[in-house]
């Protein structure tokens, strides 16, 4: 401790001096980061443990709920003003966001549902998955299915939550409807009675007049897109939670075919339908609290379908079946929905190419039709369609494709509303949840059985991220270009974990690693999806050839060679537990905690107006304060020599040390050290690939030249060069920690790595910049840095001359084989850009240093089979 | 195994939450179950008739799990009483195993815990049970 306290008061004295105010010392700043470091940690696994209450396996309470985010708030918390210290006014936006996020999280936990403060009216082309508290489930799925999918939906917008808060407060509702449920749930008034209370006081009310002008302003939007043709439209209910968990299939109101004038009174109407007897009665027996009842709606251009139907993407009745199950009618679907007239019936294979098994075509005498005035009725069918099929074994194929689609995009089997226009065209009208699970329980009973006929790749590995069981194709994902290809319903089988995987979380049916963590950026990815994932199983890449068809099931922690439908159709029966009131309100704090938004540090909006959530706050710091260390500028400090040490190496290079905290051994008073003398992990790492032979290259060269190069490389310079701009090779060092920063050549090397035991607070961080050849030179030499550093699983940046290289997460010995990786890479690009006169040399170079490479790679493969 | 056979289990909690995962996988496990989520109405029921083993919370409005589980040991000393609580302390441990609880289940915890438990209380309670 005293040493500790010595230490830092020559490294207080020897800041001071270097810059005239430096208010916290190195060891503090170093302190600090150690500290968010710490804290990133905690919060990360904070995620996951609340994460993992949603899995299943848990039973957890409100308390759970409130405590944990208590504790969550506080990390988050701490963690921004740890890091507002090492980086002092920098980020003044994020202290807000902070607290704009704690407070939402307080809102909810008390009960009131946050309702985001939006737009009244969003227009279907923005709407992502993210909306559904501020659009409804219905209109969420449109529009991911729109612009997520790609697929035809009907054109329309979204009147949303914000609305309806807007309408109640407007008409100063709240307090009136509060007490008639009380009534309602004291059992003082009947649920009629009630219910046609709340009825009358909706139907009485108008929209603020920001609200009404916001939505004329989308019906003339829509308008305009129907190309001088009359705007007819279908105004459908889409509450929070319908089409998700939890079926309010028919409880709510709908219209059809409705004039643009009628749109205001009919908005009203499907409003008032949230408390139809019926959909009270629902609530009440699911448990659902009266406050969760937050209703938007659905305004979509009326289509004139030639035919429409629904889907079911799995047969209810048979889910074991493999089939689906079409009905097709003339006109308009919703007489097929409620029963009211004859359609006909196709079953078709799920399994491409999608045969048609079945075809019970019935005589369709009437067809559901839009009026010139408005409004819908039954009118004849044409004689000659009358015993047609509705649909072409084209249009069936067509639609079994897109239920599949629809159905790996949201996970679950699908019942689906459809419609061919009159254009031939097929418009998904609204996906949700099929509802199988009670037919699926006799069929599943003997798991053990079915899964013995399966080959086992690989078995208790990894560590199960996130539960679950996916059945699809191999896809390896070695570089990002691979996401851009990756096939919907694959399995994502890579060597490390990436946040930048969040790319393709809807499409990934499951996660295999080789490495990682269950408390990583992209494991709260899976389980924000409900990705089947199963990290650091060291031998997926290896065992798992790309296009094979696998069984992951991350519950029992096996891969089977082989689809097992079976253990599918296990987890898509559902489970109770989704329909309790802290399940939701679980879910819901939850996402103000774990979507990660800011995903790629290069992108422009990676700043603190951009985060959404804890998770984000989090990266953000996590990747800011990484860059804020390695940028901290030592090299001014070192006027006084007495703090710094020269390292002794066999290779002619000056190096100056300072050692913070356990990076050097104790016993040196001298002014020099020895490498052997060197505590620090990730420095001898580093100096192990630096001073490996060959790396430092011993051809001749001429005279003129080697001492040129000498010149450059020591410490105090020769006349050739200004001394000011040669600037100090020096590196600072902790036990686990180095940031060395090397002017070698007419380049300038950074590196930043801490290496330690626990694997999440591992990193690396080089950074290649400068150099005064001229810029061809220059791009190639970066070109051949930066195809080395990818090619061993470093996330590149290329910009310009500069390149940054980073890598984290990853054990002890993976580690310091990168550190040993970037000694040699620094060592060989040494003279790189004097040496690369053609694109010929570039070839020779990259040959010759790939042979170092394998020549290393084959030595530690050696080293680790042999005990 | 009949109804007449099966051990009956009472578990109280004030959360609903915890009844509804309870209860059907204390069933599906092959136990005769009741639950409530009020201790008056827990207590109404222990009078009628005893338990095997009574899971119930500690911190609830009205009479705590404290009292509740005493005065279940003070009627019927056999019934096996486990504890679940979001309030682990070593304070309220220490009182519960000294009024004879037959163990302590710190939530949040998993189901396979919790069954795990009831299955020794089970063997002990049954000793004819154990396989």
């Amino acid at each position: 401790m005293e040493h500790l306290t010595k230490m830092r008061r020559v490294l207080e004295s020897l800041c001071d001096r270097g810059s005239r105010r430096a208010p916290v010392t190195f060891a503090a700043l170093f302190h600090t980061f150690q500290r968010i470091l710490e804290l990133n940690n905690q919060i990360l696994e904070r995620i996951a443990d609340m994460g993992d209450k949603l899995g299943g396996d848990y039973i957890f309470d409100g308390e759970y709920i409130r405590t944990s985010c208590l504790q969550m708030g506080n990390l988050v918390y701490e963690l921004v003003y740890n890091f507002n210290i090492l980086a002092p006014q920098k980020y003044p936006a994020l202290d807000g966001v902070f607290h704009g996020i704690r407070h939402d999280i307080e809102e909810e936990l008390a009960g009131r549902v946050v309702i985001p403060r939006t737009e009244y009216v969003i227009p279907y082309d923005i709407i992502s998955g993210d909306f559904d508290d501020v659009v409804g489930g219905k209109n969420t799925h449109i529009g991911e299915i729109r612009n997520r999918l790609e697929m035809t939906v009907p054109e329309g917008f979204a009147i949303t939550t914000r609305a309806f808060q807007s309408f109640l407060d407007h008409n100063r509702l709240h307090q009136p409807l509060e007490e008639i449920l009380q009534a309602w749930q004291s059992n003082a008034v009947s649920t009629n009675e009630a219910s046609q209370k709340i009825h009358a006081m909706i139907m009485a009310g108008t929209p603020a007049p920001a609200m009404a002008r916001a939505i004329q302003k989308a019906v003339r939007q829509l308008q305009h897109k129907t190309r001088g043709r009359r705007l007819r439209l279908a105004v459908r209910s889409s509450a929070m939670g319908e089409d998700s968990e939890h079926s309010f299939a028919g409880q709510y109101r709908s219209f059809l075919n409705e004039a643009p004038s009628n749109l205001v009174a009919r908005y009203k109407e499907v409003l008032a339908s949230t408390f139809s007897a019926s959909a009270m009665e629902y609530r009440r027996l699911k448990g659902f609290h009266a406050r969760e009842v937050v209703m938007a709606v659905a305004c979509q251009r009326m289509i004139e379908p030639a035919v429409s139907g629904v889907l079911y993407s799995l047969d209810p009745a048979d889910p074991t079946r493999e089939i689906m199950v079409i009905s097709a009618a003339w006109g308009l679907g919703e007489p097929i929905m409620n029963g009211s007239a004859a359609a006909d019936r196709f079953t078709v294979s799920r399994e491409a190419p999608h045969q048609v098994q079945q075809r019970g075509v019935v005589p369709k005498l009437r067809q559901w039709t839009s009026l010139e005035g408005g409004g819908c009725e039954f009118q004849p069918v044409a004689d000659a369609l009358q015993n047609r099929p509705s649909l072409s074994d084209a249009q069936i194929r067509e639609l079994a494709e897109t239920a599949l689609l629809i159905e790996r995009y949201f996970k679950s089997p699908q019942d689906i509303e459809w419609a061919y226009d009159r254009q031939g065209r097929l418009v998904v009208l609204q996906a949700r949840a099929l509802n199988v699970a009670s037919h699926m329980v006799p069929a599943v009973c003997d798991l053990a059985a079915v899964t013995e006929r399966y080959p086992v790749v690989f078995a208790h590995q990894g560590i199960i991220v996130q539960n679950g069981i996916a059945t699809g194709k191999v896809f390896i994902v070695q570089t990002d270009r691979d996401l851009e290809a990756f096939p919907n319903g694959a399995i994502l089988v890579a060597k490390q974990t990436s946040p930048r995987y969040a790319k393709v979380a809807r499409k990934a049916g499951g996660i295999i690693t080789d490495a990682g963590t269950s408390t990583g950026h992209m494991a709260a990815i899976a389980r924000e999806f409900r990705i089947p994932t199963i990290v650091n199983t060291a031998v997926a890449t290896e065992k798992l050839a790309a296009g094979q068809a696998i069984t992951l099931d991350a519950q029992e922690n096996v891969v089977y060679a082989g689809r097992i439908k079976e253990l599918c159709y296990f987890n898509y029966m559902e489970d109770t537990f989704e329909e309790t009131y802290e399940y939701r309100l679980l879910r819901r704090v939850l996402k103000k905690i774990t979507p990660l938004n800011l995903v790629d540090p290069h992108a422009k909006d990676f700043a603190p107006p951009a985060c959404r959530s804890y998770h984000d706050i989090t990266r953000f710091i996590h990747e800011k304060a990484v860059e804020v260390l390695a940028g901290l500028d030592y090299r001014h400090r070192l006027q006084d020599a007495t703090a710094g040490k020269k390292l002794d190496l066999e290779i002619p290079l000056d190096l100056i040390l300072i050692d913070i905290d356990g990076g050097l051994q104790e016993d040196g008073a001298g002014r020099t050290v020895t490498r052997e003398q060197i505590r620090s992990i990730p420095m001898r790492a580093f100096l192990d690939g630096l001073c490996s032979p060959g790396v430092w290259s011993r051809e001749p060269m001429s005279v003129d030249f080697t001492s040129f190069m000498s010149s450059l490389t020591r410490t105090f310079s020769s006349h050739l060069v200004d001394p000011q701009r040669v600037g100090q090779n020096l590196a600072v060092l902790s036990g686990n920690y180095a940031n060395i920063n090397l002017r070698l050549g007419y380049h300038f090397n950074m590196i930043d790595a801490y290496i330690g035991e626990r694997v999440n607070d591992n990193y690396a961080y080089f950074r290649f910049m400068g150099g005064v050849t001229d810029p061809t030179r220059r791009s190639r030499r970066a070109r051949l840095i930066r195809e080395t550093l990818a090619q061993h699983d470093f996330n590149v940046d290329l910009r310009g001359d500069l390149v940054i290289g980073r890598i984290k997460k990853l054990g002890r010995p993976e580690m310091e084989a990168k550190m040993v990786l970037l000694g040699r890479l620094v060592g060989f690009t040494r003279q790189l850009d004097v040496k690369m006169s053609s694109d010929q040399k570039v070839d020779e170079f990259t040959e010759q240093f790939a042979r170092l490479l394998t020549k290393e790679a084959v030595v530690h493969r050696l080293g680790r089979e042999t005990p | 195994m009949n109804s007449d056979t099966k051990t009956r289990i009472l578990v109280l909690d004030d959360e609903t939450i915890v009844l509804k995962r309870l209860g059907p996988a204390l069933e599906k496990a092959g136990y005769a179950v009741d639950l409530f989520s009020r201790s008056a109405d827990a207590l109404a029921r222990v009078k009628e008739a005893p338990f095997d083993i009574v899971i119930t919370d500690l911190k609830m409005e009205g009479l705590d799990g404290m009292q509740f589980l005493t005065k279940v040991k003070e009627r019927s000393p056999q019934t096996e009483v486990i504890v679940i609580t979001g309030f682990a302390t070593m304070d309220t441990a220490k009182e519960s195993f000294q009024k004879g609880v037959f163990d302590f289940l710190a939530k949040p915890f998993k189901l396979g815990e919790i069954l795990e438990t009831v299955k020794k209380a089970e063997k002990k309670i049954r000793p004819e049970l154990a396989d």
